[in-house]
């Protein structure tokens, strides 16, 4: 089966300040795929995930080399404004983090700023929103309540949703169920499998069950450099790099 | 460091080792059956078979509780499912072992049918094969692996050869029939072995290189 | 360390414990009777002492002063919370860490211990003497502005770093500018916290004399038909001088030959300004309280 790619990446050097946090990335993110970026904490598959929907722009002193390209054509970087970009390339934060306001509130809340006023066209993306991300049966009821009462792994949901209300084409998860527990996490690894349907997902996790469960794809980071990448199956079963062996046996350091 | 899991792989290694060798003994015992006609000591090898089912168990428990505590990838992963269908062949060439001891104790095969054929020789090589399959594993030697792989056209060789020369005693009707087709069963055991002893060879490759033979990816 | 030991310290630590939480207790209930027995005796001496024609709009009632009061602290608000949430949002979104945000901190703080007779002077030389009008309210809520514009801007700012990283990251991820997230979800999150700063400025215009002697003035003449705004007896013309409560209360208790009654009408003022005061307090987090639920769900 042949693969559209979604995000090229090229040669992409990233540098705080005079720390060198990625170094010569190169990867292709394929479209309606997941891909997993696994490694150590501080690798810099953090930071690579941000480079994605320019959320490090937000950083102070962070400078970029290289290329990113969506859809083969865009720069991200040069031919596209960040706030558009960010309704692109959508992202889901490690905490769930629902503003304090209501579940509605919370999904309307892009479309919003996106100049939808229509009423009725809010409900309708509302709801199409929850029910994508499997919570609006659960939801659906309680709209107008405040999103902070509602359990971790609702509030994770919530969020997904609430950045599929942009109608975003990528879905970063930077370690969407490291906060939750076992139950909720499946519930995402589950909802994850089927948005990548319609969105292509790249998803940053500690948990490398995780990535074996869920990715097609699996890039390894250590120390700013990207290690391997490659079907995922193939990567967990007989990866190439040693470095990579050592740490998803567990045997680093 | 996992140092728990590590000690486990260890065990498990040694575990595969003994098996391997339980297996060998078994195929010398029933081989020694066959050159001496000393069946009635059967109860040798109904032992030594007992012992390679029990280690079997042994391992498949301890392979099973291997996945489910360590979620294993990688080379663990490729050495523990390995493991896992290793220990089904090596099971397998124990009964065939024991299967070849049960025919030879019904005594119907006098020594010089034995000799005119080459069933010692087919014998041996099937014992080789089994002992150099188990040496790649020990090793984790790909190019003896590869090795066991390629002999397997000598073991169908022997087999062809003794089943054209059983098949003209066969027709020549002086021949005692009992023994022509117990004959033919046991050299049929010992290519069944050399069949399993491809089979670890191939696991054994699998788990050194990560490629599965035949596999298309 | 052997059991008994351990037991021991165990008791210790507890009878600490209870010594300490006893002493908090009553650290808190000292306050609590402090005020209560102040504002008692603030509102039973006002009691004692009250007429109805206290409340009135003539010269012998403090309704002139009430309503001065009210407008001064309504006028100090337009102009002090609006700069102070501004200046708090510029220094907790905006500002760099560089010498002008360290200049501008270190000037806040000066501001907000500065004596309140300084900044009426300051004002009376600026607003007054500078601009060559007479004593009136404007240059008053400008004097309490500066009183109350620290308070604003540190409790915007704290409120502002307060809240987690996330709510601007979830914004922004999805698109908002830097302005939309603070408009759109950063100052909705913390509204209670910020409507505090500005309860507690607007209780400092309430109370304030020192400040409004030499810039609001100490007389009050009004004509309540007039509805000229130019005319220096228009109740709303701002920039008429304008006696509150509590400048009252301290001229009449200073010049007490003003009225018969002074210590009666002082006293009355003084009570009605701390009802005022609870009022208006207790007003605001309601309404505060009401536009949260609106705002964050139920």
């Amino acid at each position: 089966m042949s693969e559209n790619i979604k995000i090229s990446v090229k040669d992409l050097d990233l540098y705080y300040g005079s720390f060198q946090a990625l170094k010569k990335v190169n990867l292709e993110v394929a479209e309606h795929k997941i891909t997993a970026l696994i490694g150590p904490s501080g690798c810099g598959k953090s930071t690579f995930l941000k480079t994605q929907n320019r959320m490090n722009d937000l950083e102070k002193g962070v400078k970029i080399e290289g290329q990113l390209l969506l859809d083969n054509k865009i720069d991200i970087y040069k031919d596209i404004d960040a706030m558009d970009l960010r309704k692109r390339v959508g992202m889901v934060f490690q905490q769930p983090n629902p503003f304090p306001k209501s579940i509605y509130d919370n999904v309307a809340y892009g479309p919003r700023i996106n100049g939808i006023k229509s009423k009725a066209k809010l409900d309708e993306i509302v709801e199409r929103s929850l029910k994508q991300a499997a919570i609006w049966d659960e939801l659906k009821d309680r709209l107008t309540k405040s999103a902070l009462g509602l359990s971790g792994g609702q509030q994770q949901r919530l969020c997904i949703a609430r950045t599929l209300a942009v109608e975003p084409d990528v879905l970063l998860m930077d370690e969407p169920t490291s906060a939750l527990d076992p139950i909720s996490t499946s519930s995402i690894e589950d909802l994850a499998q089927e948005l990548k349907e319609n969105y292509t997902i790249v998803i940053v996790t500690h948990n490398m069950q995780q990535a074996v469960r869920i990715s097609d794809y699996t890039a390894f980071f250590l120390l700013g450099e990207m290690v391997e990448f490659g079907k995922t199956e193939d990567l967990f079963a007989a990866p190439k790099d040693p470095r990579t062996e050592r740490y998803i046996t567990g045997r680093f350091g | 460091m996992r140092h728990v899991f590590e000690e486990e792989l260890n065990q498990l290694n040694k575990d595969m080792i003994t098996m391997g060798s339980m297996c060998e003994n078994a195929i010398q015992t029933a081989t020694t059956y066959i050159r001496y006609q000393t069946a009635d000591k059967n109860a040798e090898i109904v032992d030594i078979v007992e012992q390679i089912n029990h280690k079997e168990r042994d391992i498949e428990n301890m392979c099973l509780k291997l996945i489910m505590q360590q979620q294993p990838v990688a080379r663990d992963l490729r050495t523990i499912t390995s493991a896992l269908k290793m220990v089904s062949d090596l099971e397998r060439i124990g009964d065939n072992a024991d299967d070849i001891a049960e025919i030879v104790s019904m005594n119907n095969i006098p020594t010089a049918d034995v000799e005119a054929i080459e069933l010692i020789d087919m014998a041996k090589a099937a014992n080789e094969m089994l002992s150099d399959a188990i040496n790649s594993f020990v090793k984790r030697d790909d190019e003896l692996a590869k090795k066991v792989i390629d002999t397997d056209d000598a073991i169908d060789n022997y087999f062809n050869n003794i089943k054209l020369k059983l098949a003209e005693d066969f027709r020549d009707s002086s021949h005692n029939l009992d023994s022509v087709l117990d004959l033919f069963m046991i050299s049929k055991y010992f290519e069944r072995i050399g069949d399993h002893s491809v089979n670890i060879a191939r696991w054994v490759l699998y788990m050194i290189t990560g490629t599965l033979e035949g596999n298309t990816n | 360390m052997n059991s008994e030991q351990f037991q021991k310290k165990i008791q210790a630590a507890k009878k600490t414990d209870k010594v300490v939480t006893t002493i908090l207790y009553v650290i808190g209930g000292f306050f609590l009777v402090l005020l209560i027995v102040l504002a008692a005796y603030i509102l039973i001496k006002g009691a004692m002492g009250f007429k109805p024609s206290y409340l009135s709009f003539t010269s012998e009632g403090i309704g002139n002063q009430f309503f001065n009061t009210l407008y001064l602290v309504v006028l100090s608000l337009i102009i002090s919370v609006p700069i102070g949430i501004g200046a708090g949002i510029y220094l907790a979104e905006y500002a760099g860490d560089n010498k002008l945000t360290a200049v501008i901190r270190i000037s806040i703080e000066s501001l907000s211990s500065l004596p309140s007779i300084v900044v009426g002077l300051f004002g009376y030389l600026v607003f007054i003497l500078m601009t060559g009008m007479d004593w009136n309210l404007f240059a008053g809520a400008l004097a309490v502005s500066i009183l109350s514009l620290p308070s604003i801007t540190t409790t915007t700012e704290d409120a502002l770093r307060s809240l987690p990283k996330s709510y601007k990251q979830g914004s922004m991820g999805l698109g908002a500018s830097h302005w939309k997230a603070i408009t759109s979800v950063l100052l909705p999150a913390c509204f209670p916290r910020i409507i505090t700063g500005v309860i507690l400025a607007a209780g400092r215009g309430f109370g304030e004399a020192a400040a409004l002697l030499y810039t609001a003035g100490q007389s009050t003449v009004l004509n309540w038909h007039n509805w000229n705004l130019t005319s220096p007896t228009c109740p709303l013309n701002p920039f008429r001088s304008g006696e509150t409560l509590a400048l009252h209360i301290w001229v009449l208790r200073t010049e007490g030959s003003l009225h018969a009654n002074s210590t009666d009408i002082a006293n009355v003022a003084a009570a009605v300004l701390i009802i005022l005061t609870l009022v208006f307090s207790l007003g605001a987090r309601q309404i505060t309280r009401n536009i949260t639920k609106k705002a964050t769900g139920e």
